[in-house]
């Protein structure tokens, strides 16, 4: 029988192409397979018992965490659904054929490479103080000025809109999907004289199934793990209404030096972001099932 | 491919379980008497005013010993002990820090994570520091770190602001609430509390509570002090001050400023905010803010009798050597140059507050400048019957209780009473298991 061999196109030998991706690897384990394994470990063997229930025990027993818990879930609730409405919305305004349309949508990508700097958070605090540039607008129109950061209920508001002000990745995935959908579907759809609305729910809505739901997972992943904006603008509070579960495992690490606790409140957190995103895969399967 | 999975995950375990081991384990570098050329990292936490000096007196130190250079790491407060906990945690420290009096039960609560400053004696001098001062220093019969300084925080006033009022600074407390009205007209207070890293809120209310009971919040040895009720007394008297418009509430205050800085805001540089309570030792930050002069210390606040007892002292500020560091030796010349040096005392002046180094002190009262807010502060503190902090107070998750307390009844979520019960049963089963 003759020997399968596989015959490189560019003629290098097999192990070139391992060697090529031994960096990755390599950094993989020593970034994130030894630290995920270390984390668990530090998190649930060093409570006084060394059992894993002992540290279950330990992590439900500490204040913070339930009402932490309900402010992320509260958190992505109001920002995930609110950041792919407005994504959308954009994403079908650029998808138009215009001179200059690439202009505008790097403009609105922009916020979404600046947002991840440090500096744009701070410039985003000083707008919100009680004499900052938003009252000010407020005031110009006759409207009293809001309590943004001393209120429990709008400082929250302040971190979903600094994270929906950058929805330029978000976007750009749904504008390259909207532009893969075949125009002859428009086209025939028109002959049969479908107007706009109903293109967009029989047509546009449909075809990007599969992509709404990327963005929802990776949103939602990203809204569950959420630290920097919260440690910058309000630092957890008033009354601890912004401090999510990344916070308090930065607080229980850093500010306490309670290392178990902060390992074991990230395994947690994991856990829960796999749970969400298992129930949300299950909930849209049929939906995403009936395209194909 | 599966085997290879295992294998390596089995391998990810084993490395992870001997790193779970005693991280501090690596061997001290013993001092062998002699200065050697290196590089040695020195890092600090403070205001402009202290990190110019201190990088002037890096300078003079750079001209001296030209072998042992050093690298600052330099900062504000605000994210110090989490960068500093951080770094000693993974064994990354600088060889030589500026250290807070309560990292020494948080960093090293067995005396191992800091070098025993007392086998430096070849290059430390430490003849010119009281014995009860070196005593703050020790931790399980080792010196882990030595005091520069020891400080209090005392009450001080915009002197502008309240000249145009027509009002003096405030003696007793109930002078203090009677300001509020006065300043209310204006729209504008005379102190600002806060419940941020400081908790100058929760501070002025233990003072308040120690001067009239005689008892102190927490005992030296972590033993809790207050009852419930003298907790809600406290919290009472920190309503009465918010409710008498001498202070912002919490909500007025975090809209006004965010989280930042007293003395980075806008209400004090502006003078509707005019007075902090603050430590002598870092009130150049708040001086350097307003025109000169304008910032001045005011008495501190006693009963009706004139009792003014209650008010609290401390090492502020000290310094302590890694005990990875691999210069020990060089790390105590610098120290010592720190600490004792007669020119480099100059160039520092007060910006760490009333050196405890009798050779320190000597140096500026020669030069003339053994003056200024600091010096008063320590001045007011001295005459006064004062408690020495219990480090057990400053500990981060302390502050957490006392600031969820104070913000619950800032915002009316709970009364006194229960804010005062839940904090009572948070800091003793706290203090009772950190003192296992």
């Amino acid at each position: 029988m003759k020997k399968n061999s596989y015959r490189n196109p560019v003629g290098v030998r097999k192990t070139t192409g391992l060697v090529l991706i031994s960096p990755f690897i390599v950094g993989a384990f020593l970034f994130i397979v030894y630290p995920f394994v270390s984390s668990f470990i530090t998190g649930f063997t060093s409570s006084p018992d060394h059992s894993v229930s002992a540290a279950f025990r330990n992590m439900l027993g500490n204040d913070d965490l339930g009402k932490a818990i309900g402010v992320t879930m509260k958190y992505a609730a109001l920002l995930v659904p609110m950041k792919l409405l407005v994504s959308l919305l954009v994403a079908l305004l650029l998808n138009v054929e215009l001179k200059g349309i690439g202009f505008f949508r790097t403009v609105f990508y922009i916020p979404s490479i600046l947002g991840a700097n440090l500096a744009v958070i701070i410039m985003w605090k000083y707008l919100f103080t009680a004499d900052g540039l938003v009252n000010q607008l407020l005031g110009t129109i006759g409207l009293s000025p809001v309590s943004w950061y001393g209120d429990p209920d709008s400082s929250l508001f302040i971190i979903v809109l600094l994270r929906l002000w950058e929805f330029g990745s978000t976007m750009v995935i749904f504008l390259a999907a909207l532009r893969d959908i075949p125009k002859e579907l428009y086209d025939a759809a028109k002959v049969d004289g479908c107007g706009n609305t109903r293109s967009f729910f029989s047509i546009t809505l449909p075809q990007l199934k599969n992509v709404i739901f990327i963005n929802l997972i990776l949103q939602t992943i990203a809204a569950m793990q959420e630290f920097n904006a919260p440690y910058i603008l309000t630092n957890g509070g008033p009354l601890s209404s912004t401090r999510t579960v990344g916070m308090l495992i930065y607080d229980e690490m850093f500010r306490y030096g309670d290392e178990s606790m902060a390992n074991a409140i990230s395994w947690l957190l994991f856990m829960l972001i796999a749970a969400v995103v298992y129930v949300m895969y299950k909930l849209t399967a049929k939906m995403r099932e009936e395209q194909r | 491919m599966k085997k290879l999975f295992l294998m390596t995950t089995i391998l990810c375990c084993m490395i992870s379980l001997s790193a779970c081991g005693n991280k501090k384990s690596s061997s001290v570098t013993a001092p062998d008497g002699k200065l050697d050329k290196c590089s040695l990292r020195f890092s600090w936490w403070g205001g402009d005013d202290r990190h110019d000096a201190t990088l002037k007196a890096i300078e003079l130190w750079s001209k001296m010993h030209p072998e042992i250079s050093i690298v600052p790491e330099y900062g504000g407060w605000d994210g110090w002990t989490e960068k500093v906990a951080s770094q000693v945690n993974s064994s990354t420290e600088p060889d030589i820090m500026q250290i807070n009096y309560d990292w020494l039960v948080t960093l090293s609560p067995d005396g191992k994570s800091f070098y025993d400053l007392e086998t430096l004696g070849a290059f430390l001098d430490l003849s010119a520091f009281d014995s009860n001062v070196i005593d703050f220093g020790k931790v399980s019969g080792k010196l882990n770190a030595v005091t520069v300084s020891v400080s209090g925080r005392s009450l001080f006033y915009n002197s502008d602001v309240f000249r145009s009022l027509g009002v003096g600074y405030p003696e007793t407390w109930n002078e203090l609430i009677a300001l509020g009205n006065t300043f209310g007209f204006e729209d504008i207070y005379p102190i600002d509390l806060d419940i941020q890293s400081g908790s100058t809120a929760w501070y002025l209310a233990v003072v308040y509570v120690q001067q009239k009971t005689g008892r102190q919040f927490i005992a030296p040895d972590g033993s809790l002090g207050f009852s419930e009720d003298d907790i809600r007394t406290a919290l009472d008297f920190y309503k009465e001050l918010e409710e008498n418009h001498v202070i912002r509430s919490v909500r007025a205050r975090t809209d006004e400023d965010g989280n930042a800085a007293l003395y980075q805001s806008s209400e004090f540089i502006s003078g509707n905010v005019a007075g902090v309570l603050e430590w002598g030792s870092a009130v150049g930050k708040y001086e350097s803010v307003l025109p000169d002069g304008v910032l001045e210390a005011g008495p501190l606040l006693a009963d009706e009798n004139g009792n003014n007892s209650g008010w609290m002292i401390k090492p502020s500020i000290m310094y302590a050597v890694s005990s990875h560091t691999k210069y020990p030796d060089e790390a105590a010349a610098f120290l010592n140059f720190m600490l004792n040096d007669e020119e480099c005392a100059e160039i520092l002046g007060t910006t760490r507050g009333i050196p405890a180094s009798r050779y320190a002190e000597a140096a500026l009262e020669k030069s003339g400048s053994l003056n200024g807010l600091a010096k008063e502060c320590s001045d007011i503190l001295d005459a006064a019957d004062t408690f020495t902090i219990s480090p057990y107070m400053e500990l981060p998750r302390m502050k957490s209780f006392y600031n969820a307390a104070i913000e619950s009844v800032s915002y009316g979520t709970a009364d006194t009473a229960d804010a005062a019960k839940q904090m009572y049963s948070s800091v003793s089963e706290y203090l009772e298991n950190i003192r296992k």
